[in-house]
């Protein structure tokens, strides 16, 4: 009994072992084909490069196309990528990246990430891309490949329409007491530009605080503020002021990863055929779409 | 209190969904755990001393790092370094993933547990059982095992507790477990923002599930009194 547990547990890790040295032996002989390159001349270089980059494992599109799906990265976030009443994703984004892997021959999959860990997510393959509303930080663009901005967002001051003309410029605000969202970008705004401000627990609260009159005006997102402000919303008495910071948001990619040139090709095309504009036009947000 | 009554049959919905999850992580964990506990105490207990000593080292390491950093090295690990993501982005693939930190987690901790079991039952007994001829497999199923699972009950009941609790690690590869669904209605979800109550509920489905899981688990300890 004993023994044949012995064996059996020596066997496991064997195989563990095993496991190990074929993954060495493959980078073995990446090192031979490297050093083969380095003997070859100059003209022959640039041959045996590109024979290289053919049969390179490395390229995102020959491994998205190998297995057929291109997995994409996502919160929770309208109006970007979010879920329908049958528990399907839609959105901005998500319609977007449905038609990108439309364009490359394969399907798409959502999947629900921890945002904190996205570049996790990306470098581990478990994720192909992340399209969510992503404003391209340099933190993000040094850890990911982006694909050209699509869309604008800005931190926009709301504040009722009656008032607006007479705080029309960031010098003005300084009479005005604020609502943010604690830890937004909103905050930070406010905060940077020495206004008062009481934090709240989200934008939506800060638009209620300025309806209710407990706030004179509100910092938050420009995308929420144009749907969520204005004739035929909750808010009509409301209206958007000053801008006081710009983001853009863009699409991340692995390092080096041939898909960010066919998705910039790809906006460009959809910007130019108009059925960008169409999809920004049916959720809200054609005025912050960038041209390509 | 009114919109907590509207936002109510949402949440619900949600966190059963999340809790399923937990349940079924819950399940596959003790499956898997609690036969391979048993094959790592008898290679712990190995009088080869370079099995034991091996099993003993993988022990030290899998009790000695905190779950969380299992779960990501095993979900990431081959994506990263391997450059092969077997586990894929989709949900199964995270579940699995989870499984696999989850079973060898708990195996190690329920493999101590069992040595002590079975290192408390009279060395006599064995004796005796040689005499009368019997091998020593048949000495472990029919003398040592059941006086041992009754000596378990108690501190197997702990760890138990403690991993329906642990499956809230899981949301670290975003398993969507109760947490995690709960945790969704903070930044915005199906319609509700802001709302913090839902996370704070999640605490009545594990109050509930354990209050069931200790009702059954002292039955069984009742039941195993026989032994002594």
């Amino acid at each position: 009994m004993k023994k044949l547990l012995a064996l059996m547990l020596t066997g496991v890790m064997v195989l563990g072992m095993a496991g190990c040295g074929s993954s060495s032996s493959t980078e073995t002989t990446t090192e031979t084909e490297e050093a083969e390159v380095e003997e070859e001349t100059e003209e022959v270089e640039a041959e045996a490069e590109e024979t290289e980059e053919a049969a390179d494992a490395d390229s995102d599109l020959a491994y998205v196309q190998e297995k057929g799906t291109l997995v994409v990265g996502i919160t929770d976030f309208e109006p970007m990528d979010y879920k329908d009443e049958d528990g399907n994703w839609i959105g901005f984004d998500a319609d977007m990246a449905t038609a990108f892997a439309e364009s490359l021959g394969v399907a798409v999959e959502f999947v629900e990430i921890d945002w904190d860990n996205k570049i996790l997510e990306l470098d581990g393959k478990t994720i192909d891309c992340v399209w969510n509303g992503m404003t391209l930080t340099d933190e993000v663009m040094s850890a990911m490949d982006c694909s050209n901005a699509y869309s604008s967002n800005s931190q926009v001051v709301v504040l009722a329409a009656d008032v607006a003309e007479d705080y029309a410029d960031v010098e003005s605000l300084a009479d005005l007491s604020f609502a943010v969202e604690s830890g937004s970008a909103g905050e930070a705004a406010a905060e940077d530009n020495g206004l008062s401000y009481t934090s709240v627990s989200n934008q939506a609260n800060a638009l209620m605080e300025v309806a209710a009159g407990t706030s004179d005006a509100a910092i938050i997102d420009l995308l929420m503020a144009e749907a969520m402000v204005g004739e035929g919303t909750s808010y009509e008495d409301l209206t958007t002021g000053v801008v006081l910071v710009d983001e853009e948001y863009g699409v991340g990619f692995r390092q080096g990863s041939d898909l960010v040139e066919l998705l910039n090709e790809f906006f460009a095309e959809s910007y130019a055929d108009g059925s960008m504009t169409e999809i920004a036009t049916t959720y809200g947000i054609e005025n912050s779409i960038i041209a390509q | 209190m009114n919109l907590i009554m509207q936002q109510l049959p949402i949440v619900i919905r949600s966190l059963n969904a999340g809790f399923v999850q937990t349940l079924k992580l819950f399940l596959v964990t003790l499956v898997g755990a609690i036969p391979l506990g048993l094959v790592i105490s008898f290679g712990s207990m190995s009088r080869f001393k370079i099995l034991s000593a091996f099993t003993k080292t993988v022990v030290w390491i899998i009790r000695g790092t905190p779950l969380m950093i299992q779960l990501l090295i095993i979900y990431y690990f081959p994506g990263l370094v391997l450059g092969n993501a077997i586990w894929g982005g989709g949900e199964s693939g995270r579940f699995m993933a989870a499984s696999v930190a989850f079973i060898f987690n708990y195996a190690c901790y329920f493999s101590e547990i069992y040595r002590g079991g079975i290192q408390s039952v009279p060395v006599g007994q064995q004796e005796a059982g040689l005499v009368l001829g019997m091998t020593r497999t048949q000495i472990f199923f029919r003398v040592t095992l059941l006086q041992m699972i009754k000596r378990i009950v108690p501190p197997m009941s702990n760890e138990i507790i403690t991993l329906v609790k642990d499956t809230s690690l899981a949301r670290i590869i975003a398993l969507q477990e109760v947490i995690w669904a709960g945790q969704a209605f903070m930044k915005g979800s199906q319609g509700i923002s802001g709302a913090i109550w839902p996370l704070f509920f999640t605490a009545v489905y594990y109050l509930v599930f354990i209050g069931v899981l200790t009702i059954v688990l002292g039955r069984l300890e009742q039941k195993l009194n026989y032994f002594q």
